[in-house]
C-alpha cells in the first residue's frame, strides 16, 4: 500500500523538494491544457524550448526577462522574510520608473553617462522606497493590513504613472502618442553586444548576493529573520519591530524601483504603458519558487522568463493564445503551494508486516 | 479484576530512524485509573495518541471489549468513546464555552437542550465551569474542565489525560483529582500520562511504566509497593535521587526592589496590583500562585517588555517609575520565558543563532558593529552544548528539533552567560522530566550565588526545593511573603494559592 505520511522531521532540503513538486505538477498540467486545447504536450513543450535555446538571441531574452524579475523578487522576498506580504512590487516599479525617467529627462538632463546613470538608480530606488513606505508607516502605527494597501496602492501608481505621460511628461514631438520623450543616450544603460541585455542583469546578481548577506550576516537581517519566524521572541528579545517593518519595506520597495529603472533605462527608454506589465506580480512566483532564498531568485526568475518567452514561442508557431504563457504561469503558482504541502510528507510503501520503508 | 476495555496487542510506531513505540501490549480495565509513566521521549504520548486516533500504528492491533478495531482520526475513537485530554487545550479561545461545547456536539437537539446536558453532566461528576465565559478568560483549569467536559458530552468511556497537572498549581490539581475520582467512580477508563510520581502514587490503581518505546513494567500497584525510588529507577533506568545541592549563600544588596507596582496582563487576563517586594543577590524569590492569577503581567512588566501602569521599580539603586523602566531596561536582567517554545527560542534556527536572541550585542562585528559574528556565536553554542549536556549533534542543529528538556537547556544556558544581576525563570522546569529538571534546579541554584534570582512557578514542589523566601500571588497580588526556613508558614502556602488567609 503506497500511502501520503506527515514527515516527523521537516526535510532538510525542503525548498528544493517543494520546487520539483511544483514543476513537476506543473508540467504534468500544463500537458492537460495543451491537450485541451488540441495540441499536442509533446510539440508544444518542444516549441517552448526551440523558442528559448534555439539560439544566443533567443536565450538573451529569457535574461532580459529575468532582470527585472529577479529584483521585483528579491523585493518580494525581503518583506515575506519578515512575514510582510509587500502585493506592491508592481506600483513601486512604476515609481522606479518615474524616478529614473524623471531624473533622466527633467532633474539632470544634460549630466555625463557616469554621473546620470548612478543617480537616475537611486531616484528609482528612492521612487519605489517612498512609495512602499506610505503601506509601512500604516502598518507600523496603525496597523493596518499590508497586503491590502501595498494592493491598492499599485493602481493609484499606474493611474498617476498614466497622467504624467499622458499629460504634462507627454513627449512634445510624439505625435500625441502617449509616452516621454526617449531618456537622454546618457542614460541608457549599457548593452551586452546585440543582445537587450543590459547592465541591469548583473547588477541584479549583485543585489541578490547583497540581500543574502545582509539576511544571514548582519545583525539587522537577522533580527529581520527572528521577527518573521517567532514575533514573540523578537519581542521577548527587545526588537524593535516597528522599525523594522519601516527599513524591511523601504529595502524592498527600493528593490522594485530599481527594476522600473532597469525597465525604463534599459528597454523601453522612455515611460510609457508596458512599463506595468506584471512584474512586480510576477515577483511574488519568483520569490516563493525559491523559497525566499535571494541567491535562488535568480534562477527562479530566469525560469519563469524562459515561461514567458518560451509562451510567446507557442503563440506564433503554434497559433495559442497569447494568454497561454499568463495560464502556465497560474500553473506553476498552483503547484508550488501543493508542492509545499506536499514537500511536508514523505511517500511510503507498506507491506502487510508494516516493516517495510 | 473485570476484563479490559482496551488491549493493545505489539504495538509499533517509527518516526523516520526512531522507534516511538515498540511491541506495545497493554491493558485498560473499566473503573481503574492507569498511569502511564515515563521520561520525555519514552513514547508515552505517541502510544495514547494512537488510541484516541491522532496517529495511525505502523503494525500491531487495538482491540475494545476483545474485538480489533482500528480509527484513522480522533473523531473515529471518540465514536468508539475514546478521547483524549491533550496537554495543549484544543479550544477556540475567543468562542465561549458553551460554543465550544456545541461545536464538538455537533448536531445537537437545540441550544436549550444542550445547556440542560452540559449542567447535568457538569454537575454529575463536579466540573464547575460557567459556559457563558470566553475560553480566553479562564484559567488553565478551567480550560481542562472544559476539555473534560467536551468528551464526558461526547459519551467517552476512556479517557486519556496527558500529562493534566503540568499546566495547573495545587488547589487545581486536588480539584483535577476529585474529578478524576468521580469518574473512576462512574466506571470510566482513565488513563493517565505522567512523569510526576506523586500524583501516580496518590491516584492510580494499574501502573505502565516506559523506556524508550516499550513497555518496562505494567501492574497493578499495589502488586509490589513500590517506593517513590523505585518508581523513578524503573523510569530512568538509573538511580535517581532528586536532591538539590543547596549551599548557604551570603545574601548580598538589594537588586531588584517593587513598590506599589500595578499594571496590566499583556493577554488580557488579570492584572496585578500593588505589588511590593525586594529581591537581594544570593537569594531565590520565589513567586508562586495558579496560572492567571497576574503572574504573567507582572513578569512582563520587571522584564521591562510591557509598561506597568503606576508604582516604582528600583534596580541597582536607581529608582525608575512605571514609565521609564520600559526604556531603560538594561542588559542586566536575564529572563527564562514560560514559553520555550515560540518565546524563549525560535525552533526554525539553529543552536547557534538562538545564542543570538538576548545577547546580539555580544556578536556585532564589522563596521558600526552592523556584521554578525556567527563564528563566536557557534563557538558559544557548542559550549553550551557540552557543558549543560544538550543532546545534539551539533549546534548548527536546528532548535526545533530538541526536546523540551534540551530546549530549556540552551536558553537557560544563553541566559546564564548574560551574567546578569537578575535572573527571572519563569516555570522553567514545566512539562521536564526529573534528569533535566534536577540540572536547571542546580543551575538555579548556582546562579544566586553571583545575582538575584526571581523563580515564577506554580510548582509547590520546586518552590519548595529552592526557594530562600516565597511571595504567593493570587488574584493579582501578593498575599504574603514567607521565609522558606520557617516551616509552620510554609505549610500554608498551598492555602494561600487558593486565596485562603488565615
Amino acid at each position: 500500500m503506497i500511502r501520503l505520511e506527515k514527515r516527523a522531521q521537516p526535510l532538510r532540503f525542503k525548498g528544493v523538494v517543494a520546487a520539483s513538486w511544483a514543476l513537476a505538477i506543473t508540467a504534468v498540467l500544463g500537458c492537460l491544457i495543451f491537450a485541451g486545447l488540441g495540441v499536442d504536450p509533446l510539440t508544444a513543450y518542444a516549441a517552448m524550448g526551440k523558442g528559448v535555446f534555439s539560439s544566443f538571441d533567443a536565450f538573451s531574452e529569457v535574461l532580459v526577462k529575468a532582470t527585472p524579475l529577479i529584483f521585483t523578487g528579491l523585493a518580494v522576498a525581503t518583506a515575506a522574510v519578515m512575514m510582510l506580504w509587500n502585493i506592491g512590487a508592481e506600483g513601486q516599479l512604476v515609481w522606479g520608473g518615474i524616478g529614473a525617467a524623471g531624473a533622466a529627462l527633467f532633474l539632470f538632463p544634460g549630466l555625463p553617462a557616469w554621473l546620470l546613470v548612478p543617480l537616475a538608480l537611486a531616484a528609482s530606488a528612492l521612487g519605489g522606497m517612498a512609495w512602499a513606505l506610505i503601506a509601512a508607516v500604516l502598518k507600523a502605527r496603525l496597523r493596518v493590513n499590508e497586503i491590502l494597501t501595498t494592493l491598492l496602492l499599485n493602481y493609484v501608481a499606474i493611474i498617476y504613472m498614466e497622467h504624467l505621460f499622458y499629460g504634462p511628461w507627454r513627449d512634445p514631438a510624439g505625435f500625441g502618442f502617449p509616452g516621454t520623450a526617449q531618456v537622454p543616450e546618457a542614460a541608457q544603460l549599457l548593452r551586452f553586444a546585440s543582445t537587450r541585455i543590459s547592465i541591469g542583469f548583473p547588477l541584479a546578481l549583485l543585489c541578490a548576493v547583497f540581500l543574502y548577506y545582509l539576511l544571514n550576516k548582519s545583525i539587522w537581517g537577522y533580527q529581520v529573520r527572528v521577527i518573521g519566524k517567532e514575533p514573540r521572541a523578537a519581542h521577548y528579545a527587545g526588537f524593535n519591530v516597528t522599525g523594522k517593518i519601516l527599513t524591511v519595506m523601504a529595502l524592498s520597495g527600493a528593490f522594485a524601483g530599481i527594476a522600473g529603472m532597469v525597465e525604463v533605462c534599459g528597454i523601453h527608454y522612455r515611460l510609457q504603458t508596458g512599463l506595468a506589465a506584471g512584474y512586480g506580480y510576477d515577483g511574488i512566483i519568483v520569490a516563493w519558487l525559491a523559497g525566499l532564498n535571494p541567491l535562488v531568485v535568480p534562477f527562479t526568475a530566469m525560469l519563469l522568463g524562459a515561461l514567458f518567452v518560451g509562451g510567446e514561442q507557442l503563440q506564433s508557431v503554434l497559433g495559442l493564445p497569447s494568454t497561454i504563457s499568463l495560464i502556465l504561469e497560474g500553473t506553476l503558482l498552483f503547484g508550488l503551494f501543493a508542492g509545499q504541502t506536499l514537500a511536508g510528507y514523505t511517500l511510503t510503501i507498506s507491506g502487510r508486516s508494516g516493516e517495510a520503508r | 479484576m473485570a476484563e479490559p476495555v482496551i488491549s493493545l496487542r505489539r504495538l509499533s510506531k517509527r518516526f523516520g530512524q526512531v522507534w516511538a513505540n515498540r511491541d506495545v501490549d497493554l491493558d485498560l480495565s473499566p473503573g481503574r485509573v492507569h498511569a502511564l509513566l515515563g521520561e520525555n521521549g519514552a513514547g508515552k504520548s505517541t502510544l495514547m495518541s494512537i488510541l484516541a486516533g491522532r496517529y495511525a500504528a505502523d503494525s500491531g492491533s487495538v482491540l475494545m471489549h476483545g474485538k480489533a478495531v482500528s480509527f484513522n482520526s480522533p473523531a473515529q475513537a471518540l465514536d468508539h468513546g475514546i478521547g483524549m485530554v491533550y496537554q495543549r487545550f484544543m479550544l477556540i479561545e475567543s468562542m465561549s464555552v458553551f460554543e465550544n461545547l456545541a461545536l464538538s456536539a455537533g448536531k445537537t437537539s437545540g441550544a436549550r437542550n444542550l445547556a440542560r446536558g452540559i449542567e447535568r453532566i457538569a454537575s454529575q461528576y463536579g466540573i464547575a465551569v460557567d459556559p457563558d465565559r470566553s475560553v480566553f478568560e479562564l484559567s488553565m483549569g478551567e480550560r481542562q474542565r472544559v476539555e473534560i467536559l467536551k468528551l464526558l458530552m461526547l459519551d467517552a468511556e476512556v479517557l486519556i489525560f496527558d500529562e493534566p497537572t503540568s499546566v495547573l498549581t495545587p488547589p487545581e490539581v486536588e480539584s483535577l483529582f476529585a474529578v478524576i475520582e468521580r469518574l473512576r467512580g462512574e466506571g470510566k477508563t482513565i488513563v493517565l500520562i505522567t512523569h510526576k510520581l506523586e500524583e501516580v502514587l496518590k491516584l492510580a490503581d494499574d501502573i505502565s511504566i516506559m523506556r524508550r518505546g516499550r513497555i518496562v513494567v505494567s501492574e497493578p500497584i499495589g502488586a509490589r509497593r513500590m517506593s517513590r525510588q523505585q518508581l523513578a529507577r524503573l523510569m530512568v533506568g538509573r538511580d535517581v535521587v532528586l536532591r538539590v545541592d543547596k549551599k548557604n549563600v551570603p545574601v548580598g544588596e538589594t537588586v531588584l526592589a517593587l513598590q506599589g507596582f500595578s499594571g496590566d496582563s499583556p493577554l488580557g487576563g488579570p492584572a496585578f496590583a500593588d505589588v511590593s517586594l525586594e529581591i537581594r543577590k544570593g537569594e531565590i524569590f520565589s513567586i508562586i500562585g495558579v496560572a492567571g492569577n497576574g503572574q504573567a503581567g507582572l513578569v512582563s512588566a520587571i522584564a521591562g517588555l510591557t509598561r506597568a501602569r503606576s508604582g516604582t521599580l528600583t534596580f541597582g539603586g536607581t529608582a525608575y517609575s512605571a514609565r521609564e523602566w520600559v526604556g531603560a531596561r538594561t542588559g542586566k536582567i536575564a529572563y527564562v520565558p514560560e514559553d520555550r517554545h515560540h518565546t524563549g527560542s525560535i525552533g526554525a534556527m539553529s543552536i547557534a543563532e538562538n545564542f543570538g536572541l538576548t545577547r546580539l550585542d555580544s556578536y556585532r562585528s564589522g563596521v558600526a558593529g552592523m556584521l554578525l559574528d556567527r563564528a563566536r556565536m557557534t563557538a558559544d553554542g557548542t559550549r553550551a552544548i557540552g557543558a549543560h549536556d544538550i543532546k545534539t549533534q551539533s549546534s548548527g542543529d536546528r532548535a526545533g528539533s530538541l526536546s523540551g528538556g534540551n530546549l530549556q537547556k540552551v536558553i537557560l544556558a544563553r541566559e546564564l552567560t548574560r551574567d546578569a544581576q537578575l535572573f527571572i525563570a519563569e516555570q522553567p522546569t514545566q512539562g521536564l522530566d526529573i534528569a533535566a529538571t534536577e540540572h536547571i534546579w542546580n543551575a538555579l541554584l548556582k546562579c544566586r550565588e553571583r545575582a538575584a534570582v526571581l523563580l515564577v512557578t506554580g510548582d509547590l514542589k520546586e518552590v519548595l526545593s529552592l526557594s530562600d523566601r516565597i511571595g504567593v500571588i493570587f488574584n493579582g497580588r501578593i498575599l504574603e511573603i514567607i521565609d522558606a526556613c520557617d516551616s509552620d508558614q510554609v505549610n500554608r502556602v498551598g492555602l494561600l494559592m487558593a486565596g485562603v488567609v488565615s
